[in-house]
């Protein structure tokens, strides 16, 4: 068990002031506000979403309830075709961006030297730049090329979005690992790329596992990016969502199933691979 | 080069080394170089010439788009001051209750994990579906807080069409999604403190809260300073609840710096403006995060 939850036989201050079953309650009550806190936002849109269109507007009190609103979001083909899009672009964008930066995280957990600094420096530098700050002038430059609306045009940002992020949690990774096994091999006369690709990776795979599904779902979820640089032909499941809120701004019934069916990764994930969400949400 | 070189410094005079980190930088410089900053470049190049969708002439004017955004009274009296308190009352209000929660699932209980999990979700669904919720829950007419507060018999409070009813429940969205952020990196670094000072102060009869505040948080003092300056990082940019939830509105009233340089940009169609809004912000955060970064390092070595 951990540190500071030392078995408290006999609480001090505050709590020590409460008998043993009123520090209970305290907790009990604690409980309960966590859960109406974080739960309850989510409870309210998944009843509205099996309301009917009409009974929304009583959400506190009848008991009719349909499926009907999943049908017909379903049926709609935008959003299908968001969904779809979305699934397509979350996929691709992680194995990309994971390809890309488990080396230059590498690099950085292994060498010292000016080269890494200078990698440091840039990615601390580009992490804190505004993703409007470089979104902005992206939209300029796909339009430009010809590439806006298409899908190059939304995967490729993407892919960029996390380097800098992801090359400093793959770090975080790499110094978990014991270097000693890769001199081993080294001394052995295993050649650099060696020891990186058959020595290193393969321990890091739990972790970069981890970090791919935090990838995953970021990517599904990101709505800036998606909202400038797709059209109608790539829409994206964020994006078709907020037209819903901003344009039937009344049918909350058929907004809340399309975020409820949105939001279906997220609680699979939480719910399925909750350690390694964990694992991949260090700093 | 005069002199053979002994073996054990060989490799670093050939270079060998430092061919073999660049190649492993390569594939991230590249995506960085294409995707990242020569589009911040040629946004810093647009941001100086006239540049509207209806009149791509693309003259050079210099710094007047940086004139009227800097002397723009809704981006000085508003914009700034909405975003720098977002992020003020968002990282505050998400570290303490983050903290607390911290400590709540800090023991063993059961039905631990199912809190955890409920804890997890608001981080894991999308911010603008997040959003969507807070919206809904306290529309006026028909949500559930507006039924509560009616209930009550406190009458009704047009929530999203007042400016600081708007900008509080903004702020209360973002503590919801990111309260758990905090509270699950808390917890890893509560549960990897070391055992002995907290022996120390139970010898000493110390109570929970001097034990908070004289070991706890001291020893959780660097992992706080780097989520604090994350966070600040990530909460200026803003972009998501606030367009879901207020668009800006009412009347321009909760636009964050995000949301302004969106306007200029993509409503008013103004490219070269936007683009100069976007790098005066980008330039704002460069220079409170370097602040905020040199703070945390001072306070701990964090340089790692």
């Amino acid at each position: 068990m951990s540190a500071p939850a030392l078995p408290v036989e006999t609480p001090r201050g505050w709590a020590g002031a409460l008998a043993p079953g009123g520090r209970r309650a305290l907790l009990l009550l604690a409980t309960l506000a966590i859960l109406l806190l974080f739960l309850g936002p989510i409870v309210i849109l998944v009843v509205t979403s099996l309301r009917p269109g009409w009974a929304v507007y009583y959400i506190y009190r009848g008991t009719d309830f349909t499926l009907q609103n999943f049908v017909e979001v379903l049926a709609t083909e935008s959003v299908t075709r968001a969904f779809v899009n979305s699934f397509v672009l979350a996929t691709l964008a992680t194995l990309f961006s994971i390809a890309v930066t488990v080396s230059s995280g590498y690099m950085l957990s292994r060498f010292t030297g000016p080269i890494p600094r200078t990698w440091f420096g840039t990615i601390y530098l580009f992490r804190t730049v505004p993703y409007i700050s470089w979104v902005l002038p992206l939209y300029l430059v796909c339009y430009e090329l010809g590439i806006y609306d298409s899908y190059a045009g939304i995967l490729l940002p993407h892919i960029a979005v996390h380097i800098c992020f992801f090359s400093w949690i793959m770090k975080g990774f790499f110094d978990g690992i014991d270097p000693s096994m890769e001199y081993a091999a080294l001394i052995d006369g295993c050649s650099r790329w060696g020891a990186f690709l058959r020595v290193a990776l393969p321990s890091a795979v739990p972790a970069i596992a981890a970090l791919g599904i935090l990838s995953w779902l970021y990517t599904w979820n990101e709505f800036l990016f998606a909202l400038i640089l797709t059209g109608h032909n790539t829409a994206l499941i964020t994006v078709t969502m907020a037209q819903f809120v901003t344009e039937l701004g009344t049918q909350w019934n058929l907004m809340s199933a399309m975020a409820v069916l949105a939001m279906g990764p997220a609680i699979l994930i939480t719910v399925f691979a909750q350690s390694y969400v964990i694992r991949g949400l260090r700093i | 080069m005069a002199e053979p070189p002994d073996q054990g410094h060989r490799w670093w005079r050939l270079g060998e080394q430092e061919r073999f980190m660049l190649l492993l930088l390569l594939p991230a410089a590249t995506v960085l170089v294409l995707f990242q900053i020569v589009p911040i470049l040629l946004g810093a190049n647009a941001s100086f010439r006239d540049w509207t969708l209806f009149s791509p002439k693309k003259t050079w004017i210099g710094l007047q788009h940086y004139a009227y955004v800097l002397t723009d009274p809704s981006f000085l009296r508003v914009v700034l001051p909405n975003t720098f308190l977002l992020m003020v009352l968002s990282v505050s209000l998400s570290l303490g209750l983050g903290l607390a929660l911290a400590h709540y699932l800090d023991r063993r209980f059961a039905g631990r994990w199912l809190i955890q999990t409920i804890i997890l979700l608001p981080q894991m669904i999308a911010p603008v579906i997040a959003a969507m919720m807070m919206r809904w829950s306290f529309n006026d007419q028909f949500g559930v807080v507006a039924a509560f507060i009616d209930w009550l018999g406190l009458g009704s409070i047009a929530w999203l069409a007042q400016r600081w009813p708007s900008f509080c429940i903004i702020v209360f969205t973002d503590v919801w999604i990111w309260t758990p952020w905090f509270a699950l990196i808390l917890l890893a670094r509560l549960r990897s403190l070391p055992r002995e000072p907290f022996e120390a102060a139970r010898i000493d009869a110390a109570g929970p809260w001097r034990t908070f505040t004289h070991v706890t948080l001291p020893m959780l003092r660097p992992v706080i300073g780097v989520c604090v300056l994350i966070r600040s990082i990530d909460a200026f940019r803003t972009f998501d609840v606030v367009w879901i939830l207020t668009g800006g509105g009412p009347a321009r009233s909760t636009e964050v710096f995000s949301i302004y340089t969106y306007m200029e940009a993509f409503v008013n169609l103004d490219f070269g403006r936007g683009s100069a809004a976007a790098i005066i912000g980008a330039g704002i955060i460069l220079v409170v995060a370097g602040l905020m970064y040199k703070a945390v390092n001072r306070g701990a070595d964090v340089s790692r």
